[in-house]
């Protein structure tokens, strides 16, 4: 906090009681608010090695066959059609229902890294680099093939929107370490195209979670959070005599009423005024050394994008938000792997592997846990012509490659296997509601246990059918 | 607070003690009766029937519980349940085990173990001869006698005892609670206004109701009955419940045509259409005898769910989904049901199969549509509103204003174009240059390097990569006060690959992107600045013969974040340079030592087309000078013609003027705002046009419908007939057949679940929770009646007053429980913290959509037309742009439409309003409420332009009032005076005295801030569509604009009390 809230800071005569406390003294809470009490006091389950999590989102589907998932072999059978054996009646989306599937061999080399040996395709260079940070979990598997159904499952194990996402549930159960910040934060890249994905607002709704855990977008434009700026002409110490007049009147209704939610009012519009300097002092990269820009690259400098971002996580962590998420859209590589994937791939290799860097300098990787991943894979055979520089993948479920590391998640280790085509999996399959499971368990908290009643019904992130902690990754 | 399980706290019935969150638990009192469905039923549903329940693919052991016959069979010297004995009952031995494997539920079931209360009941219930009967809300709706124990009615009151307060105050005595007294006469008016209308009562309206005499109270009643404000009140409502939106949703989002469905449930709540009517048409319209064009739009209800049109998506998967939904939203509105269980088993709780699911999906299985969205999803009713012509008429108005205005603008603007181009006549101007080309300095991302040549010419060496990035930083020179253009030069050189424009490859460049961003001296930040155009000397034919992606061509192209696209000269056989240009959106405002950063991209899918030699220059000039690509412009013409020449040629000064105006602020306001306006009014008169509204029609052929195994679309299972649920009301098979047959079920008089259902959402509407708390659900999860003979009564009558919803209303408005004080007593709060009793009125805060309708209309600026298209409220630049990465971008409207109620406004499902929290998504049906209480809320509020532009007029009210020459005599009385004022239109009553002291510091405060910063009281005054303040009252406009945003958000402002 500045020098100029703190001095403000002292003419109010309020105590800086944060967001979650201040609803709960509330007193007269909804049957929600109860529950969450009282579930909030059984939490964690036991104790954490991940006091908070960086989901480093790519919308859109990358291609684990040009980054990750080594398949040597294919080269032999380019051209040739996937055989049934194989495909076992997976479905396809209509852009390519009925048509050929010929195999596309990787388009990228791929080069060992470091100690572990990781292979990591050509376009990722910087991840490469990091390979001996990172686990690898290979076997990824979701049970959707469009977009927002399967982006909608990712992020809240559910393909219909409507109920809350990861980062809620770590907001509803663990609460904040930052009263002058929100709990949950999405930053989205900025882009010039008219992406075929767009980023809804459910990817971070909170369902039928309280509204107040929903993720907090986090803007590169003159709001960074909606509605943060005061007017043109109005600053801050008129705001400051203003709130204090709004205190003082709401102070003397409450005499007149005894509604305790009149207090809990009053606080929440003092951390609205302590957000107005606390968010504008996150976003303000002034400073931030010469050397994060050398670490992150020159991208880093420019707000909105996802180099940009990548650092405003780090200074999110260092705040103590629970929960950051980064969303890089266009990875959706239907055609031209070689302009089109390219192009996200630089956007994002430089920064993300910066990312993990900087939060191992600065002793944060220990207790923060950073998952980089889309909605589903794409398909070993070739989208448009398969021999032509134009062709491209289909969506893939039944397999794609999600990152992790930090948190006492293995370094420089890869887990699970799919097939000679990286189509099915055949070592340790991860379902999406497993990578769930194990990401709540390094929170501290068991996913089986972690419910809350709606309609009658107790949801959990986790879904219905039975998720389980991949022990082996830890 | 206790560790009660959380069924204790809620509500149990008549039948228990009520047990608070503070108090321990008061078990049943020795003697007193067990109930089934009030303390045995909810144990069993929610610790058993998980696992023994409905659903045969979770059944465990083969028991079922929910079932009495199962319940009670005999298994071989014992039952699940003995009547009457205890020994031989294994559910009580069972959850009374001592043993970790036997006791009951299972420790690895996560569900709670029975409290020693709950194991007390099922104890007696079992000794009483264990009686079965329904859960509550299925059991048939007889109306419950009045309570005769209940206290008589107030004796100073003349009326008759209303049956609410009998059933409310009966079970208060049981508690030896009271009513409250009745709140004072202004909050009740408000009370009302809110509930019924969504915003407050006037001054006028209050000074009417004066003290609220009885004959005041039901005049009051009448007159919101009367008002388009209460149907839209009401609309809002349904609309929520109907998932009712703008746009499709999921991957495309597009936008439909509606919104004629919308005026349509505006003019049902207007002439107070029956319930039972109102059901019907919206189910079953289009099979109606003779249907109307009205009665088959009503069918659009069940159109209103989300659609994708997502690329690749099959259509038939999402046809399943719509049918789906439908169910799903039929169980939540009517029945209060959470069908959507069913979708992929037998409902775990109540008792609903797989098979009667899909059954009741039948109904909807056979409607004449394919799985498509966007203006592909028939059917579709072609409908012409009557409401858009009187729209289009104030529109036109608007934009004849905004004619008129440009004209005198650009008038003045012209005047002050004269009189600069005699001063820049005049000026030196031998050195004048349009482009300027500072020395760059120049890094790649892949590897290549460079050497900045002659005349800042930049000369690529080194490494030769398949792709690679140049980022350029140009110092901006000092002669030069803003940035408006840069010009990039592309050179061949005999060195290159064919003498041409790269080092290798084919010697043909392909540029993908190029991005533009300003530094100031002073931040490490690159911000970036929006390209509106690029314009090139040549661009290679689309249709050429080439061995690369002909979608490289277009210098526009290099403006998007796509690298499959781009500019290239590929094809033009003559070598010589050529030149792009690219225009910023807006002109870059610089100081010295602010630097550009350009980056040109090549990222091209045939790669080895990277730039081999370049120079880069920037202009202050607008207009022509970056739309064309030879270097010259007016300003440059002007001083070269002046060299030889005293005359200005007429075509130069139209040049020189045109560029002129293009860099005019006050007069590219006004055009804009024209320009916008035409545009406006141009989309509204497409609306007048017939619209394709989405309803239902049946296809010729029904489609078979089959259970889906787990709820998968492609998994078929048995096939079903058209059903209703039995165990809800059964009925003949010949009366099940059609969807007008569902309706009429859905409303049969016998049907238990839809008039508690439809009395319960009205109790919501009037209380802010139901009296059943979980609207969606009235099953064995949902909560019990807080007062169940009450909701009894209020069924019966909705049904026997032919579902006449303003007679419910009307007979909840006249209670004296309604009209009660909303004062929480620390002992009240203590006892009863969620006002389960109802010994005081609720206090909550207003839907966010009421209180922006109310902002509106408190200051005057609320538009009262009804009907119509969609219209765009204020919301911050860039919502929808930035997470649709610029497909959609969001313009609010301008003129009167800008201050249209909220039921009007837009709705985009993948970005709803900004201004709105806590609001229904609009994704599902929703029934439920919200209310949280965060700090984005009171951003919201303190900060949207509706709100500042609300405080703005209403200051105005005040300055014109306390400037008049009478009470300028009086300057402190009239401004308490004023005071007053803006409280009885905020709060609809007069202030206290410290109150009033509290404004006046403020109001000082503010006032003496503005008098040492004039230039701020003009600032802030200058919000929303206001002109700004006049010099002389700016001071004290921003004065007064401060207290009424302080009053619009004072918490009792947003508040229904």
């Amino acid at each position: 906090m500045n020098n100029e809230t703190m001095n403000l800071g002292r003419r109010s005569f309020l105590g800086q009681i944060g967001l979650n406390f201040g609803a709960l003294a509330a007193g007269a809470m909804l049957g929600d608010e109860a529950a969450a009490a009282r579930l909030k006091r059984s939490l964690p389950h036991f104790a954490p090695r991940a006091k908070r999590v960086i989901f480093l989102t790519q919308s859109g589907g990358p291609s684990q066959i040009e980054l990750f998932d080594y398949k040597p072999q294919l080269q032999a059978l380019a051209g040739t059609e996937l055989p049934d054996s194989v495909r076992q009646g997976q479905r396809l989306t209509g852009m390519t229902k009925g048509k050929p599937q010929r195999i596309l061999p990787p388009i990228t080399k791929f080069h060992r890294h470091g100690q572990s040996g990781t292979l990591v395709g050509e376009w990722l260079p910087h991840i490469g680099a990091i390979a001996d940070e990172l686990c690898f979990v290979k076997s990824m598997v979701t049970d959707q093939i469009n977009h927002a159904p399967a982006m909608t499952k990712f992020l809240t194990g559910h393909q219909l929107p409507g109920r809350p996402s990861f980062g809620c549930w770590a907001s509803y159960g663990l609460g904040s370490e930052n009263k002058n910040l929100p709990d949950y934060v999405v930053l989205i890249s900025r882009m010039k195209r008219g992406s075929d994905q767009p980023l809804y607002d459910h990817y971070w709704g909170s369902g039928f979670l309280p509204s107040k855990h929903q993720g907090v977008k986090l803007r590169s434009a003159k709001d960074p959070v909606l509605y943060l700026n005061d007017p043109d002409g109005f600053p801050r110490e008129l705001r400051r005599e203003m709130l204090d007049g709004l205190a003082g009147m709401n102070r003397q209704h409450y005499k007149r009423t005894l509604d305790p939610e009149i207090e809990t009012r009053i606080q929440q519009y003092e951390m609205a005024f302590r957000m107005q300097a606390s968010i504008p002092e996150l976003t303000d990269l002034s400073d931030e050394p010469e050397s994060t820009f050398a670490l992150y690259g020159p991208d880093a400098r420019r707000p909105g994008s996802y180099a940009a971002n990548c650092i405003l996580a780090r200074r999110l962590a260092e705040r103590g938000v629970r929960f950051i998420q980064l969303f890089h859209p266009d990875w959706d590589h239907h055609s031209r792997l070689r302009s089109w994937c390219v192009s996200r791939c630089v956007d994002t290799d430089q920064p993300s592997a910066a990312l993990i860097l900087d939060l191992k300098r600065r002793g944060l990787l220990d207790d923060t846990l950073v998952i980089w991943g889309g909605e589903f894979g794409r398909g070993v055979a070739g989208q448009g012509k398969w021999d032509s520089p134009e062709a491209g993948r289909d969506h893939h479920p039944r397999c794609f490659t999600v990152w992790m590391a930090g948190a006492g998640i293995k370094r420089g280790f890869s887990y699970g296997a799919t097939d000679d085509f990286s189509y099915n999996v055949v070592e340790n399959p991860v379902h999406v509601r497993d990578l769930h499971a194990t990401a709540l368990h390094l929170l501290g908290i068991d996913h089986e246990r972690f419910t809350h009643r709606y309609q009658g019904l107790d949801f959990k992130l986790t879904g219905v059918e039975q998720a389980r902690v991949v022990t082996e990754i830890l | 607070m206790s560790g009660l399980p959380e069924h204790v706290l809620r509500g149990r019935g008549a039948t228990v003690a009520f047990a608070t969150l503070t108090l321990t638990l008061v078990p049943l009192a020795y003697g007193e009766e067990v109930s089934f469905s009030g303390d045995v039923l909810p144990v069993l549903s929610d610790r058993c029937f998980h696992c023994h329940g409905p659903d045969e693919n979770n059944r465990e052991a083969g028991l079922r519980l929910d079932v009495e016959q199962a319940a009670k069979a005999d298994l071989g010297g014992y039952a699940a349940i003995t009547p009457g004995d205890l020994e031989d009952s294994e559910v009580w031995r069972r959850i009374t085990a001592e043993d970790e494997g036997e006791i009951m539920p299972p420790a690895d079931s996560h569900r709670k173990p029975l409290s020693a209360a709950e194991r007390d009941a099922i104890r007696r219930w079992i000794l009483a001869g264990a009686p079965w009967g329904k859960h509550w809300s299925f059991e048939a709706i007889r109306r419950p006698d009045l309570p005769s124990d209940a206290p008589p009615s107030d004796a100073s009151s003349s009326d008759e005892a209303n049956p609410i307060d009998a059933f409310v105050q009966a079970r208060l005595a049981d508690q030896g609670l009271q009513l409250s007294s009745p709140a004072e006469p202004h909050t009740q008016l408000r009370r009302l206004y809110f509930d019924l209308t969504g915003v407050a009562p006037t001054p006028a309206q209050l000074e009417a109701f004066g003290d609220g005499s009885e004959a005041a109270w039901q005049a009051a009643i009448d007159n919101v009955f009367a008002s388009s404000r209460y149907a839209e009140r009401m609309a809002m409502w349904w609309l929520d419940a109907a998932r009712y939106s703008d746009s499709d949703g999921f991957q495309i989002d597009a936008t439909r045509q509606n919104w004629p469905w919308r005026d349509w449930v505006i003019g049902q709540f207007r002439n107070n259409q029956s319930f039972r009517q109102f059901t019907i048409e919206q189910f079953a319209g289009d099979l109606l005898p003779d249907a109307t064009q009205d009665q088959i739009l009503a069918t659009c209800f069940h159109r209103n769910h989300m659609t994708n049109g997502e690329g690749g998506r099959d259509p038939e998967e999402s046809r399943i989904d719509y049918v789906i939904d439908r169910v799903n939203t039929t169980g939540t509105v009517w029945l209060g049901l959470t069908l959507g269980c069913v979708q992929c088993h037998s409902h775990k709780f109540d008792p609903i199969s797989q098979h009667e699911y899909y059954s009741l999906a039948a109904f909807f299985n056979s409607i004449d549509e394919n799985g498509r969205a966007g203006m592909a999803a028939k059917p579709y009713l072609e409908y012409t509103s009557p409401a858009v012509e009187e729209r289009v008429e104030e529109m036109s108005e608007f934009v004849e204003r905004c004619r008129e205005e440009e004209v005198r603008q650009r008038q003045r603007a012209e005047a002050r174009f004269e009189t600069w181009l005699q001063q820049t006549v005049s000026a030196e101007s031998d050195d004048y240059q349009t482009w300027h080309t500072p020395r760059p300095q120049v890094s790649s991302v892949e590897g290549t390097r460079f050497r900045v040549a002659d005349a800042h010419v930049v000369r690529t060496q080194g490494p030769s990569p398949r792709h690679d990035d140049y980022r350029i930083v140009l110092e901006v020179p000092p002669a030069m006060q803003q940035v408006s253009g840069v010009r990039l030069e592309v050179f061949p050189d005999a060195s290159h690959q064919a003498g041409r424009f790269t080092r290798d490859g084919n010697g043909e460049f392909t540029l993908t992107s190029v991005l533009v961003a300003g530094r100031r001296q002073s931040s490490p930040a690159e911000l970036q600045l929006e390209l509106a155009a690029a314009v090139a000397d040549v661009e290679a034919d689309k249709k050429r013969k080439t061995q690369w992606d002909t979608r490289y061509a277009n210098i526009r192209d290099t403006l998007n974040d796509d690298a499959r696209d781009g500019w290239t000269t590929e094809g033009v056989q003559a070598i010589t340079p050529h030149v792009g240009v690219f225009e910023l959106a807006t002109p870059w405002q610089v100081e010295a030592g602010d630097r550009l950063v350009v980056i040109l991209r090549h990222r091209s899918t045939h790669g080895h087309a990277n730039i081999a030699r370049f120079r880069l220059s920037l202009t202050s000039e607008l207009g022509e000078t970056v739309r064309r690509t030879d270097g010259a412009s007016p300003l440059a013409d002007l001083y070269q013609q002046l060299a030889s020449e005293a005359s200005i040629e007429q075509d130069l000064r139209n040049r020189l003027r045109d560029q002129f105006l293009l860099g005019d602020r006050q007069y590219q306001q006004h055009l804009q705002r024209l320009r916008a306006a035409e545009k406006q009014l141009g989309v509204l008169r497409q609306q007048a046009k017939p619209r394709k509204v989405m309803v239902l029609a049946e296809r010729k052929d029904a489609r078979a419908t089959h259970v889906l195994e787990r709820g998968v679309w492609d998994a078929k299972g048995d096939v079903v007939q058209p059903g209703v649920l039995a165990s809800v009301l059964d009925a003949p098979a010949e009366q099940t057949r059609t969807r007008l047959d569902l309706a009429r079920w859905i409303v049969d008089p016998d049907n238990p679940l839809t008039a508690r259902v439809v009395v319960n959402l009205l109790w919501q509407i009037m209380f802010g929770q139901g009296l059943v708390r979980t609207p969606e659900d009235f099953g064995l999860q949902g909560e019990m009646p807080t007062h169940p003979k009450l909701l009894d009564y209020l069924a019966a009558e909705l049904i026997q007053h032919d579902w006449d919803l303003q007679h419910i209303l009307r007979l909840i408005a006249t209670s004296k429980t309604y009209r009660q004080s909303s004062v929480a007593t620390p002992e009240m709060l203590q006892q009863d913290p969620e006002n389960r009793l109802l010994a005081r009125a609720p206090r909550f805060r207003l839907p966010a959509w009421m209180i922006r309708d109310n902002a509106l209309r408190v200051s005057g600026l609320l538009n009262d037309a009804v009907g119509g298209p969609p219209v765009y409220p204020y919301q911050p630049e860039g919502v929808w742009a930035e997470i649709t990465m610029g497909r959609f971008d969001y313009q609010p409207s301008l003129g009167p439409d800008q201050y249209r109620r909220t039921l009007y406004a837009f709705w985009r499902r993948s970005s709803a309003p900004t201004f709105l929290f806590d609001s229904a998504q609009r994704r599902v049906c929703e029934v439920g409420v919200r209310r949280t209480n965060t700090p984005l809320h009171a951003l919201t509020l303190m900060n949207d332009v509706t709100f500042l532009e609300a405080s703005r007029v209403l200051a105005d009210q005040m300055v014109a009032k306390v400037s008049t020459s009478e009470a300028a005599s009086q300057p402190a009385e009239s401004r308490q005076e004023g005071f007053q004022q803006l409280a009885l239109k905020i709060l609809s009553r007069r202030l206290h005295d410290d109150e009033r002291e509290q404004l006046q510091s403020v109001w000082q405060a503010a006032r003496s801030h503005y008098q040492q910063h004039p230039r701020q009281a003009i600032d802030f005054g200058t919000v929303g569509q206001q002109p700004p303040p006049a010099q002389p009252v700016a001071v004290d406009t921003a004065a007064w604009m401060t207290v009424a945003s302080l009053l619009l958000n004072l918490d009792e402002a947003i508040t229904r009390e």
